[in-house]
């Protein structure tokens, strides 16, 4: 379906880097009692894909209604070039989103829909036809939209956002529903907009999915900014250097390693669990104290880890653990 | 393969505005098929109620008593399918609107156009604007076929200057050309209660911004509104009933020129579609406030 190696949107866009495409300040938002978004400053640079994290109900998409003027902040601001959306002269030609794939009527045809789109935007009719072709949907452009799987949806829906060859571009979990081809074709669909100077930013609940596509991340819990930084940043300082040590005699290793200024926790299989020396230094201390060793192995924690740790006690909606779709 | 060689947005001249939102709404609404089920249901029930009513009418003419004679009324004949076409223009109305929040795709159209009362007023006119083309169409035509079926009967058109007694002492059946008095009013008049009924749905849905309830509120008032006021005391719906959407249809409708029993019960013609014109623009009055204040 995805038409691999084809040509991505070439920029017509100026390559001049603005440091700052998306500004957010003291974004508020409640429905009721709630708080959904709570004083969320971030900024947003071109050229870079940027993730926007955080578990699910955590104001991702509220944060992202705001920033398109469909949802009023209750306080703050958020302006696109230093503009608010509002005053944006052609809106779909200025900024592209994919808020709900499913927001499409499905008694209407894919390339309707866009035409519709285009319409309201003075974008030319071709463009159409171009926007199905790069996304894989030209042999479906007279289906019906309520026929569509998912990933088609999806698919129409990143049609949509791309139809005014936008410079900024939003994306609200652009992967739910796709197949790991399709993943892998957003991937590097998303990295070829942000090569072209573009603003992109693009919503997940998923730590690792963002670790593979971004660049930059803006991490939100309960509405409220937790990190505003880069993947490589967020991945050092957040990552702790684990070793799994195990040996016969793991209560004099863990002595020896204790001594030398480790710490130590021991598994229920009696393996241990070392932190704050590396797999060499622990190789020396064994030896040292004459403790044999049969397993020494640096245990990586995953950024899935790291995302839960931060964002734990923030997740409103127990219960759903997120499964990844890729490695 | 895929450039874009319009201008750079940033000196791109102009805005995005009612213009292209209007032909944004037109292709939107003419590729569902929703659309064009209603709009055959209008032309059908209009021009097939008309042959059928006015069929029925002629064969009764000769046994019809002096009240009856009175009331015959070969263009309301006609415009019978106006009873139909007035819930098909409500839902018309209403799902240009509810659809879209079905759907949330009406988040889709405001981002393509952030200002919000000319999405509004966009939709307004493309629906307005087929049922408004579509209703005069149907009205013309039933009004032509339901003459030409009682012509069939032996009508005759009663000599310009006739009265009511005229009408009930007539041997033959009679019928109205358009240049009849009240005839090309009445049949206009027919096409703007639809066009009327219909942007009063469409109010009605950005209101309530949904489907089932939007349609329920509309039917609601055209049908369950009369039963109520019906039942309260009669000094109070004797002077209410006039102001009904229903009665105002069909004070819009009727030829009151040879009519006696109308009198005073309805408004003129065209006072009636004035009061009509008014809850409409009141309801659409509402509708942009909400739409401005709400979160889409």
């Amino acid at each position: 379906m995805p038409r691999r190696g084809a040509p991505l949107v070439p920029s017509t866009h100026a390559v001049e880097p603005v440091p700052t495409v998306i500004e957010a300040t003291g974004l508020s938002k409640a429905y009721g009692p709630t708080r959904a978004v709570d004083d969320l400053s971030f900024e947003v640079r071109s050229g870079v894909v940027t993730g926007f994290l955080g578990p699910n109900g955590s104001g991702k998409s509220t944060t992202m209604r705001m920033i398109m003027g469909l949802d009023r902040p209750d306080a703050g601001t958020v302006t696109i070039d230093g503009r608010r959306y509002r005053d944006l002269r052609w809106p779909l030609r200025e900024v592209g989103a994919l808020l709900e794939a499913t927001a499409i009527h499905p008694g209407r045809s894919a390339s309707n829909h866009l035409l519709g789109l285009a319409q309201s935007n003075d974008i030319p009719r071709r463009r159409v036809d171009e926007m199905l072709a790069l996304v894989g949907l030209e042999g479906v452009a007279r289906r019906k939209v309520g026929k569509f799987s998912l990933g088609m949806g999806q698919r129409l829906g990143i049609a949509s956002a791309l139809i005014g060859d936008p410079g900024v571009l939003l994306f609200d979990e652009p992967i739910n529903g796709l197949d790991p081809e399709g993943i892998l074709w957003v991937r590097t669909l998303l990295q070829g907009l942000a090569g072209e100077g573009r603003t992109i930013l693009v919503s997940s609940h998923l730590m690792s999915e963002m670790s593979l596509t971004a660049t930059d991340l803006v991490v939100i819990g309960r509405g409220r900014l937790i990190a505003e930084t880069t993947v490589d940043d967020f991945i050092a300082s957040n990552t702790v250097a684990t070793v799994l040590a195990r040996s016969p005699d793991p209560d004099r290793l863990a002595a020896a390693l204790g001594a030398a200024g480790a710490a130590v926790t021991r598994r229920a299989d009696g393996a241990l669990l070392v932190t704050g020396l590396d797999a060499a230094s622990i190789g020396d201390a064994a030896h040292a104290a004459g403790v044999a060793l049969h397993e020494l192995s640096p245990v990586q924690a995953s950024l899935e880890e790291v995302f839960m740790d931060l964002t734990s006690g923030m997740v409103d909606y127990h219960g759903h653990v997120p499964t990844e779709a890729v490695a | 393969m895929t450039t874009l060689t319009v201008a750079l947005p940033a000196v791109a001249p102009g805005r995005a505005g009612l213009r292209q939102q209007v032909r944004s709404e037109w292709t939107k609404l003419r590729s569902v098929r929703s659309t064009w089920i209603c709009l055959v249901i209008i032309v059908v029930a209009g021009i097939g109620l008309s042959a059928l009513v006015s069929n029925v009418e002629a064969g009764r003419w000769s046994t019809l008593g002096v009240a009856d004679r009175a009331q015959f009324d070969p263009v309301r004949f006609s415009q019978t399918g106006e009873f139909i076409s007035q819930f098909v223009v409500g839902v018309l109305g209403a799902l240009i609107v509810t659809s879209e929040y079905a759907t949330g795709s009406i988040r889709t159209t405001l981002a393509a156009l952030p200002r919000r009362t000319t999405v509004l007023a966009a939709k307004g006119l493309v629906i307005g604007t087929v049922v408004l083309v579509v209703a005069e169409v149907t009205a013309f035509a039933s009004f032509f076929v339901g003459q030409a079926v009682l012509t069939a009967h032996g009508a005759r058109t009663l000599p310009a200057g006739s009265t009511i007694v005229d009408q009930v002492r007539s041997p033959t059946i009679p019928v109205d050309s358009i240049t009849s008095p009240g005839a090309l009013r009445a049949v206009v008049l027919c096409g703007v209660y639809l066009l009327l009924l219909s942007i009063l749905a469409f109010g009605i849905g950005f209101i309530l911004r949904h489907t089932a309830g939007a349609i329920s509120a509309f039917v609601g008032v055209l049908l369950v509104l009369p039963l109520i006021v019906a039942v309260l005391p009669s000094s109070f719906s004797s002077s209410f009933e006039k102001y009904l959407p229903s009665n105002l249809g069909l004070a819009m409708i009727v030829v009151t020129t040879r009519k006696t029993d109308f009198a005073g019960v309805l408004l003129s013609p065209w006072a009636a579609a004035g009061m009509l014109a008014l809850y409409a623009a009141v309801v659409v009055a509402v509708a942009v406030v909400l739409l401005d204040r709400r979160d889409a």
